[in-house]
């Protein structure tokens, strides 16, 4: 590889720039990807059974309540077993466990809409937390890729299925398009985290799909949290950013033994 | 070289040096920020949701490092073929060089023998889970910020047929002096090893 | 080695995986494979109480034995080069980012490593088939039958890599004691090439433990010890008994 010399004052190639950012970036610390690829995924379990509890809770405050209150007189009578009991809390030896992941994955499509309407709010939300801490990981540490002087959305978008994708699942976006109005399609054609995903079932009974789909849906909602949390973090307040997820067909030529469907997100940003 | 020097060379490797190459040469790796802020995301938003009930957060930690631990040991058994550990003092020295050193790329000190060597601590002088977190002031009494790491060594200790209490007796993110986790043998499940391993 | 058939038992005897890769059909019928699982299953167990004393003795000893912490009385089973590999791909990979699923490198492992399955059947031979056990630490079961005969000295149609380890398989017969009870059963027992027949079957199903662990154990849908129905395993596991024959 033929790399001129870099000559002080001279401004760097694209390419060097590139090989710089490149090392860089090796030289950052890091974990193994298939502890951040375990985490990622045990986050959509983790929300229905957060989303049982919580739920339970609601119902059982006016309980506890009164509850409190006997405890309150409980913890004065007896100051020896509130002692053992501090020890024991400070321990906090092995809590009881939760259904086991893919039971929790399955009852999130089989619970009622106002759970899984928590279910998936948690998921966003957890998406765009993570989504606004990026952006300024990437932004901010001289990416040769990210010009954004106006905030230019198309810019913005690249950004996304570029620099974020690349980041978190490995992989880049297929495939941008957009009207150039503030409509944008991202769409990947093997999506990371589902990529082996499958469901027990007749393979040549065609409502498998339809249930594996429906399966899937769940582990979308982070990836939309995540680009409307880059969006905002660079001046789209979710106000005015609509994104929404949906599985389509494979183009011809893309792998078929993966999970069978591509993923669109559909990002709507209304003018301001 | 003949096949024959590679092969007992590679037996009298040390742990450390077993974990480094598996940890150097055959581990895809992110970045170790994204996975921090990944785990800062999860975490606050359980505590948004358990509204602050910092008990409820550490035991939802718990149960999630659990569901991971008992799937990936599998990963771990097949990328080291590691022997069983004969005693509680190898299995300290597999979990800190080994294992944390392959996932997390860290190894914590292992100290604080108990006198029948059956419990000890793992001391993390760093802790990938929680580089750049600061707690509030309400969490620091309760909150085990990265208690998913016990619920990980829980499931996976399990799942090898050693039934162990795993839990935090430290933080730094409290202001205590260090980060400590202790690992307590219950029992060994002599009942579910596997036939044929003795 | 051609691989007939693969199959995979679960902690508690339940087959959770079989594949048979032989053209003709064997006359088994799902319902048999089920019962072949449970029967192995505790046929396994049951071989594992017939190790004789002495055999348990030494095995203790050499236990004992510090210079090497690593084998505690286990087996060493040497590595044997791209067992299962598709020699093409380690060329074709070098351009690109070089990984097998989530594990970096041409080849899933390259040392060798010690058995698990220490008392329990390793191998159960007849005129036309040899049958190989690998037990993970865990409990789990990876069977692969295979059509080559153990009494036969080592099929020269390996192909050229196997060729390589031979040596490496001379020299581990001296450290190896075989008390794996079909082995010693068969009379006209051949040390050198059943060994190496076995070392190669002990590469393939650890790799075929590697792939279960990527595919299978990463798929959140999977519930534990169920029957595993992800097409990328079977994909990758199909590939590689094709590539070992």
């Amino acid at each position: 590889m033929s790399t001129p010399p870099i000559q002080t004052g001279q401004v760097l190639t694209s390419q060097q720039k590139a090989q710089q950012f490149k090392l860089f970036e090796d030289s950052l610390p890091k974990v193994n990807q298939l502890a951040f690829q375990l985490l990622l995924n045990e986050v959509v379990p983790l929300s229905m059974a957060v989303e049982e509890k919580v739920f339970d809770d609601k119902i059982q405050v006016n309980e506890s309540e009164d509850q409190t209150n006997q405890k309150a007189e409980d913890v004065d009578n007896s100051d020896a077993s509130n002692i053992t009991k501090d020890i024991e809390d400070k321990l906090h030896i092995t809590p009881e466990l939760d259904l086991p992941s893919h039971v929790l994955i399955h009852q999130i499509s089989t619970t009622n809409a106002e759970k899984r309407e928590g279910v998936i709010k948690r998921l966003q939300s957890i998406g765009f937390n993570i989504g606004s801490k990026l952006t300024e990981l990437l932004v901010f540490k001289n990416n040769p890729n990210i010009r954004f002087k106006d905030a230019e959305v198309l810019l913005i978008m690249k950004f996304i299925c570029r620099d974020v994708w690349k980041q978190i699942y490995g992989k880049q976006i297929d495939n941008l398009k957009t009207n150039h109005r503030g409509t944008f399609y991202l769409f990947d054609y093997d999506y990371r985290p589902i990529r082996n995903f499958v469901v027990d079932g007749d393979i040549s009974d065609p409502s498998l799909l339809e249930k594996e789909t429906s399966l899937a849906q769940p582990f979308l909602e982070i990836p939309i949290g995540i680009i409307t949390g880059v969006l905002s973090s660079l001046g789209f307040k979710s106000e005015v950013v609509a994104c929404k997820a949906s599985f389509v067909d494979k183009p011809d030529g893309t792998s078929k033994l993966n999970f069978p469907k591509g993923v669109s997100f559909h990002i709507q940003i209304v003018n301001q | 070289m003949s096949t024959t020097d590679k092969t007992s060379s590679s037996h009298s490797k040390s742990l450390k040096i077993i974990g480094d190459e598996i940890w150097k040469n055959k581990t895809e790796k992110i970045n170790a920020e994204l996975f921090a802020m990944t785990y800062g995301s999860i975490v606050s938003q359980l505590c948004q949701d358990f509204q602050r009930d910092y008990k409820k957060v550490n035991d939802q930690l718990f149960t999630m490092g659990y569901n991971i631990g008992v799937r990936l040991i599998e990963d771990f058994l097949a990328r080291t073929a590691m022997p069983r550990c004969e005693d509680m003092v190898r299995t300290a020295e597999v979990i800190s060089k080994c294992a944390f050193k392959i996932f997390l790329n860290i190894s914590p000190q292992v100290s604080n023998w108990s006198p029948n060597k059956e419990a000890f601590s793992l001391i993390f002088p760093e802790n990938p889970l929680s580089e750049f977190v600061e707690l509030p002031m309400d969490a620091t009494k309760d909150l085990w910020y990265s208690n998913i790491l016990c619920g990980v060594m829980k499931g996976a200790l399990e799942m090898v047929q050693l039934d162990c209490d795993v839990y935090f007796v430290s933080d730094v993110l409290r202001s205590e002096q260090q980060t400590e986790i202790r690992v307590k043998l219950n029992k060994v499940l002599r009942d579910e090893i596997p036939i044929g391993e003795d | 080695m051609a691989i007939q058939t693969l199959l995979i038992i679960n902690k508690s005897g339940g087959l959770i995986y079989h594949r048979n890769y032989a053209g003709e059909k064997n006359g088994l019928n799902s319902n048999d494979y089920l019962i072949l699982a449970s029967t192995l299953h505790s046929v396994f167990a049951i071989a594992s109480q017939l190790t004789p004393q002495a055999v348990q003795l030494n095995a203790k000893r050499s236990s004992n034995s510090t210079d090497n912490n690593f084998s505690k009385g286990g087996e060493k089973i040497p590595y044997i080069p791209y067992v299962g590999m598709n020699a093409n791909d380690s060329n074709n990979t070098t351009n690109k980012l070089n990984k097998l699923g989530s594990f970096m490198g041409d080849d899933y492992f390259k040392e060798s490593f010690v058995s698990w399955n220490k008392g329990g059947l390793r191998q159960l031979s007849t005129d036309h088939f040899t049958m190989f056990i690998y037990q993970t630490m865990t409990g789990m079961k990876f069977v692969a039958i295979s059509s080559s005969v153990l009494r036969n000295t080592a099929d020269p149609s390996h192909s050229g890599k196997s060729n390589t380890t031979a040596n490496a398989n001379g020299i581990q017969n001296s450290t190896t004691i075989s008390y794996s009870t079909a082995q010693n059963s068969s009379s006209d027992y051949n040390s050198n090439s059943s060994n190496l027949q076995v070392q190669i079957a002990d590469n393939f199903l650890r790799k075929i433990y590697c792939i279960y662990s990527d595919y299978v154990m990463k798929d959140p849908f999977y519930s534990l010890e169920m029957p595993i129905k992800s097409e990328l395993f079977d994909k990758k596991v199909k590939q590689m008994v094709s590539n070992l024959e």
